[in-house]
């Protein structure tokens, strides 16, 4: 299927199915993130400067925080992701699918420095690029994912018409073909979903277009299992 | 069943689960929320789910329904599998034993960085005195100058520059360039070892041509005694973050019967408590050495005791704490 999904078998006997998320949207993500941080150090350096000595020691502590922890502070406390990832809808897991932990958090974010050279993420793009999961040095080591929050929404709800048995008897997959054709007819402009639906003459009666995604859709709700 | 009764007949059932699902979200960060779920039940939930999911996928139901048992399925996934954050219990735990046994357990990797740090350390801090020029080779020139200038008799803080200098604002810039350090030695562990070689070496040398250099100079004294009180626990972390990066290059030499990428994840997850550790002594560090090794109103020689208590203590803490008790 799509080659970006990564299947994980959990311990139920069932697969999970993450979008993991790919090298523009990560550095996106990073710009952001690196905007907030500039933007952070920017209105707290401030007051802080005010304060003399002190205030350059406090704000020594404050750029060295921002630079190693921030990642790590949105990433175990933050629910998984900084504020740029939450941005892009990005969020970080460890390889079976759970909440990223501190160690593994740690290990990512401690690395990106060998991952951000020879030049902003040289090394780290070219591992995202040539390992299977997207992952940067640093993922690797800490067996972690950067994902989608959000399964992909190709498909919505199998809109309501009569039912109608379908002429023949359908496969499972064909059935299954069929299902998806009807539930992504609303996101498909409607000349794209009647072109589609034509191309099945047996099952949609070749009566035209408009009467062929009719048909379809009718097919559809009799398989789900409504009735008159 | 056709998906339409399979939905009526479990319909409840999911938004309950996805009831508790937010509640147990809200629970974690603002301490709220009652579900119609009791806890007890919602292992039995979660599979009860995972089967309806398995079921909805092998009959070939729509996409939307199997998208939003998935859906399901990974957040029950995330929330009953997830590692749940412990606080300061975990910091103590970490502290008493975690640390001291992750540098026991290491300790041929802390064996390793320290021969490749304290060699050329102690080889140039006993050699230059006796080739002084030699400092010149390795440290730039203005740089061994202004060290002598930051021990020289004049200063009124050792080991500064400027009187401007604070406590406050050095206490920042330790932190922020010595953990740096650290981080960095551990990270370059990923180039085969490589670069945590190159750093334990690069500071070997360069430690030790500046304390030769010094004690050429016959600021001996001054020197020492800025340096004492820190050195336990910045040399001791210099030490361990070339361990917590040799481990991670030699993860990758040698990865034995494992894949490469996963003896990796594991040399990492053990070198995490190291570079953890190390970054807790380089703040401690990073305190002496602002505050307490600048003074000069004790004389050298209780600053060297000082030191050697402090050496010794740390010592002690790798070798002894955390260990079981023998029955």
């Amino acid at each position: 299927m799509l080659d970006t999904a990564r299947e994980i078998p959990t311990p139920e006997g069932i697969e999970l199915s993450l979008r993991l998320a790919g090298p523009v949207a990560r550095a996106l993500a990073w710009m952001i993130d690196l905007v907030v941080r500039l933007t952070a150090f920017g209105i707290l350096s401030i007051p802080v400067s005010l304060l003399g000595g002190i205030g350059a020691g406090i704000s020594f502590i404050l750029w060295f925080g921002l630079e190693w922890f921030y990642p790590t502070l949105f990433e175990v406390y933050g629910g998984g992701a900084t504020p740029g990832k939450r941005a892009l809808g990005l969020i970080v897991l460890h390889r079976d699918g759970t909440p990223v932990g501190l160690p593994a958090s740690l290990t990512r974010n401690l690395l990106r420095a060998v991952d951000f050279l020879p030049l902003l993420y040289g090394f780290g793009l070219l591992s995202v690029v040539l390992s299977r999961d997207f992952q940067r040095l640093g993922d690797i080591a800490g067996g972690t994912l950067v994902v989608y929050r959000e399964a992909s929404t190709q498909h919505g709800a199998i809109p309501a018409a009569p039912p109608l048995p379908p002429a023949m008897l359908l496969s499972p997959l064909e059935q299954r073909t069929l299902l998806d054709l009807a539930a992504r007819s609303q996101m498909l402009t409607s000349e794209r979903a009647q072109e589609l639906a034509a191309l099945a003459p047996r099952l949609s009666g070749a009566t035209g277009d408009t009467a062929a995604l009719a048909r379809v859709l009718s097919i559809a709700n009799y398989l789900i299992g409504r009735r008159a | 069943m056709k998906q339409q009764a399979f939905e009526a007949h479990y319909e409840v059932r999911w938004i309950e689960f996805a009831d508790w699902l937010k509640h147990s979200g809200e629970k974690r960060t603002k301490g709220g929320g009652k579900s119609a779920l009791e806890a007890m039940d919602v292992p039995a939930r979660y599979r009860e789910l995972c089967q309806h999911l398995a079921l909805a996928r092998d009959r070939q139901y729509s996409a939307d329904l199997i998208e939003r048992l998935s859906g399901l399925a990974l957040a029950g996934h995330q929330a009953l599998y997830g590692a749940h954050t412990r606080g300061l219990e975990r910091v103590w735990q970490f502290l008493r034993t975690g640390f001291p046994r992750a540098v026991r357990r290491e300790v041929r990797f802390v064996a390793l960085a320290a021969l490749l740090f304290f060699g050329p350390l102690l080889t140039l801090t006993f050699a230059v005195p006796r080739h002084p020029e030699f400092a010149y080779v390795v440290v730039p020139a203005r740089m061994l100058d202004s060290v002598q200038e930051m021990y020289g008799e004049a200063t009124k803080a050792l080991g500064r520059k400027r009187e401007a200098d604070t406590d406050v604002a050095m206490f920042g810039f330790y932190i922020f360039n010595n953990v740096r350090i650290g981080f960095q030695t551990f990270a370059g562990g990923l180039a085969f070892g490589l670069g945590a070689i190159f750093y334990l070496l690069y500071n070997g040398v360069f430690i030790g041509a500046i304390t030769g250099h010094i004690i050429h100079s016959g600021l001996a004294v001054n020197f020492f005694s800025f340096t004492s009180g820190h050195s336990a626990f910045e040399l001791g972390a210099i030490c361990l973050s070339g361990a917590a990066g040799l481990k991670l290059g030699f993860a990758l030499l040698a990865p034995g019967r494992l894949r490469r990428a996963a003896a990796l994840r594991a040399a990492a997850a053990q070198a995490v408590p190291l570079v953890v550790g190390l970054a807790g002594m380089l703040l401690i560090a990073a305190g002496i050495e602002a505050f307490w090794s600048p003074r000069t109103f004790l004389p050298p020689v209780a600053k060297y005791a000082v030191g050697a208590m402090l050496w010794l203590l740390l010592l002690l803490y790798f070798a002894f704490a955390g260990r079981e008790r023998a029955n």
